[in-house]
């Protein structure tokens, strides 16, 4: 993953850099030809100046004296005539001076000097012009070079700046939280795209919000609605039972009724409490013993354990006091010794571990790995051996969120953990 | 004994009273508010079963009125909505009890019974039936002034048939009645046999007449 200033700044550097190493021969190529031309419109003067001044007063025993004192402007016998004339070319000569060979533009011409034809040689050293247009061509890359740092760190600077509300609303997304009921508070930009940005992700969290709200009071109101009905169902059950002319076969009929009776006002419960954990109305929050709370709530379960043959250890010594809502901590760790019972086998074991920061509850049972993935979802239940709601772990689920704890299952040895860490 | 239902649904109404009636019980129905109201401020009940959630008014205030009234009557409240704030809203007006729906007619029964003994008998704490002799306040059971050992569990379940005498209870009641709030995750009643048939054996070897009969083993049922 990269950041868009990063990139930003990686496409800017790539390309600066090919322009900057295409630019510089480019440069020097121009500069060169510029100061060449010079140099020859130079020669060209020169010459026109010997032929205004010199030639009409030169004579023909001058010319060896002009020869020794003007090492530039020759003037040589029209022996010469290889060399096109009228026309300067580039030529090497060798310098006694430095002594090296050294490129020279050259024109050769023909001049009369007392009748007599003459070849009149004009050159001009390139030496001293290499070096300097090499210096102005390293000159050129150190600006540019300087200005592309310095770029480099202002589109850094204004970037930064530039995207600070869009940072700002990033932020404000990442701390929202659909549980907490508040819509984020953007912060006004001046800039239209994030304006609009800020005003889209407002309305579509408004319209999340809205659409959670109401599928949160739906359960609720659905479970309330359905109490009244069940009152009814089960109070005339109630009523046919005290028909004194039931006979065997009714009555079978009649606890079968009463079995899905009372498991339809359990789903109805567990699923009213999930709405209320949902709807945050458990606010009353209290220094809760757990080591206390499994002790005091064990008592009820040794019945059922009891039916199944189950052997329970604990070991609650170092059970934690926790900051949370007294009625669902009950619910949860009720919730997981019920677990722990219903899917045991017959014979089997349950142990109850509590340390500084956890408890571990784990038993043995018939059924092989359970699903990680639906086990904490609602009616995602695994094993349809038992008459459980299908709502337990996803109320232990809900409670752990509401507290920030986490509950996670793991299978070893045949044997099935479910630890919350607080 | 005077029972006022006041109940917008009229099956669970009528279901409730024809429960009720008879073993010395009169039950008065009352399907809206302002009937309600025009009841409790005319008449004196033993106890008043009270719906909040009625179809024209809060059922709280009906109870807020009485109060005012200082009216004696006990009230349990029956609500649809179990929710923790109303029952504690209900008790500190001065409620004597709270029972969500659903409920067992058993339950709500044992409950009419515990109300009006609290309220009727001072505070005696005393109940006889024939040979048995309960002491509610230190929880013992005496036949022919002989002590019979129970286990708190048997001790309720006692109480909770006698409370239903001559009804039959469900199995599912008992169990629910028994584990109180655990009821609501419990999937496995068969947990009560056992507490019956201790109860029943302690009961007949202490020399106390049966009168708990089993129906077709789907209930139970107090006959005296």
């Amino acid at each position: 993953m990269n950041k868009l200033l990063n990139r930003t700044l990686l496409y800017y550097t790539v390309f600066a850099s090919i322009i900057l190493l295409l630019s510089s021969p480019l440069f020097y190529f121009m500069m060169e030809k510029l100061y060449v031309d010079d140099v020859d419109e130079a020669i060209m003067l020169r010459k026109k100046e010997f032929l205004l001044k010199s030639s009409v007063t030169l004579q023909m025993a001058d010319i060896n004296v002009w020869n020794r004192f003007n090492r530039d402007t020759r003037i040589l016998s029209d022996t010469i005539s290889i060399k096109p004339k009228d026309k300067i070319i580039q030529e090497v000569f060798f310098d006694e001076m430095t002594p090296e060979w050294e490129p020279y533009r050259v024109l050769y011409t023909n001049v009369i000097i007392q009748q007599q034809r003459y070849v009149l040689m004009i050159r001009l050293n390139l030496v001293e012009s290499q070096d300097l247009i090499l210096t102005l061509t390293w000159l050129y890359c150190f600006v540019l070079f300087s200005l592309l740092i310095v770029i480099f760190f202002v589109t850094r600077f204004i970037s930064n700046r530039l995207w600070r509300p869009f940072h700002g609303t990033l932020d404000k997304i990442r701390q929202f939280n659909i549980e907490q009921h508040t819509l984020p508070d953007f912060s006004m930009t001046p800039i239209v795209e994030f304006m609009q940005l800020n005003k889209g992700l407002s309305e579509l969290i408004k319209n999340n919000l809205k659409s959670y709200q109401n599928q949160k009071e739906f359960t609720e109101n659905a479970a309330h609605e359905l109490q009244t009905p069940l009152a009814v169902f089960q109070s005339k059950l109630d009523m046919l039972l005290q028909e004194p002319s039931l006979n065997n076969k009714q009555a079978t009929i009649l606890q079968s009724l009463y079995e899905a009776s009372s498991r339809l006002s359990r789903v109805n419960k567990n699923l009213l409490l999930l709405a209320k954990i949902e709807n945050n109305q458990y606010t009353l929050w209290e220094q809760v013993d757990t080591g206390s709370l499994i002790k005091d709530v064990l008592p009820y379960f040794t019945e059922q354990a009891l039916s199944r043959n189950l052997t329970i250890d604990t070991d609650i010594s170092n059970a934690p006091v926790l900051d949370a809502a007294k009625p669902l901590a009950e619910i949860m760790i009720n919730n997981l010794i019920l677990n722990a019972i219903t899917h045991n086998r017959i014979n089997g074991s349950i142990s109850i571990k509590a340390a500084r920061n956890e408890i571990t509850i784990c038993n043995t049972s018939d059924q092989q790995q359970l699903n990680t993935e639906s086990l904490f979802k609602r009616f995602g239940k695994t094993s349809r051996a038992s008459h459980s709601s299908g709502l337990g772990l996803a109320i232990i689920k809900q409670i752990c969120g509401l507290h920030n704890w986490k509950v996670s299952y793991h299978y070893k040895f045949n044997k099935h953990y479910f630890t919350v860490r607080f | 004994m005077k029972i006022l239902v006041i109940e917008d649904e009229a099956e669970l109404a009528h279901s409730i009273s024809s429960y009720l009636q008879g073993e010395n019980y009169v039950c008065e129905v009352a399907g809206t508010f302002k009937e309600a109201y025009d009841k409790i401020i005319m008449f004196h009940y033993d106890c008043i079963l009270l719906d909040i959630m009625l179809p024209d008014g809060d059922g709280l205030r009906l109870l807020e009125e009485l109060k005012k009234e200082k009216k004696q009557d006990g009230v349990i409240i029956i609500s649809a909505k179990d929710s923790l704030e109303d029952k504690i809203t209900g008790l500190t007006i001065g409620a004597d009890d709270y029972l969500p729906k659903p409920f067992h007619l058993s339950e709500l029964r044992a409950r009419i019974y515990s109300v009006i003994r609290r309220k009727q008998f001072d505070n005696t704490n005393q109940i006889d039936i024939n040979e048995l002799h309960i002491d509610l306040l230190s929880k013992t059971v005496h036949v022919q002034s002989k002590l019979v050992a129970l286990t708190k569990k048997e001790f309720d379940l006692l109480l909770f048939l006698i409370g239903n005498k001559n009804r039959v209870v469900s199995k599912s009641a008992v169990a629910e009645h028994l584990s109180g709030d655990m009821a609501n995750m419990m999937d496995n009643f068969d947990f009560i046999y056992s507490h019956i048939k201790n109860l029943k054996r302690k009961l007949l070897e202490s020399g106390c007449r049966d009168y708990i009969k089993t129906v077709y083993g789907t209930g139970y049922k107090w006959e005296a």
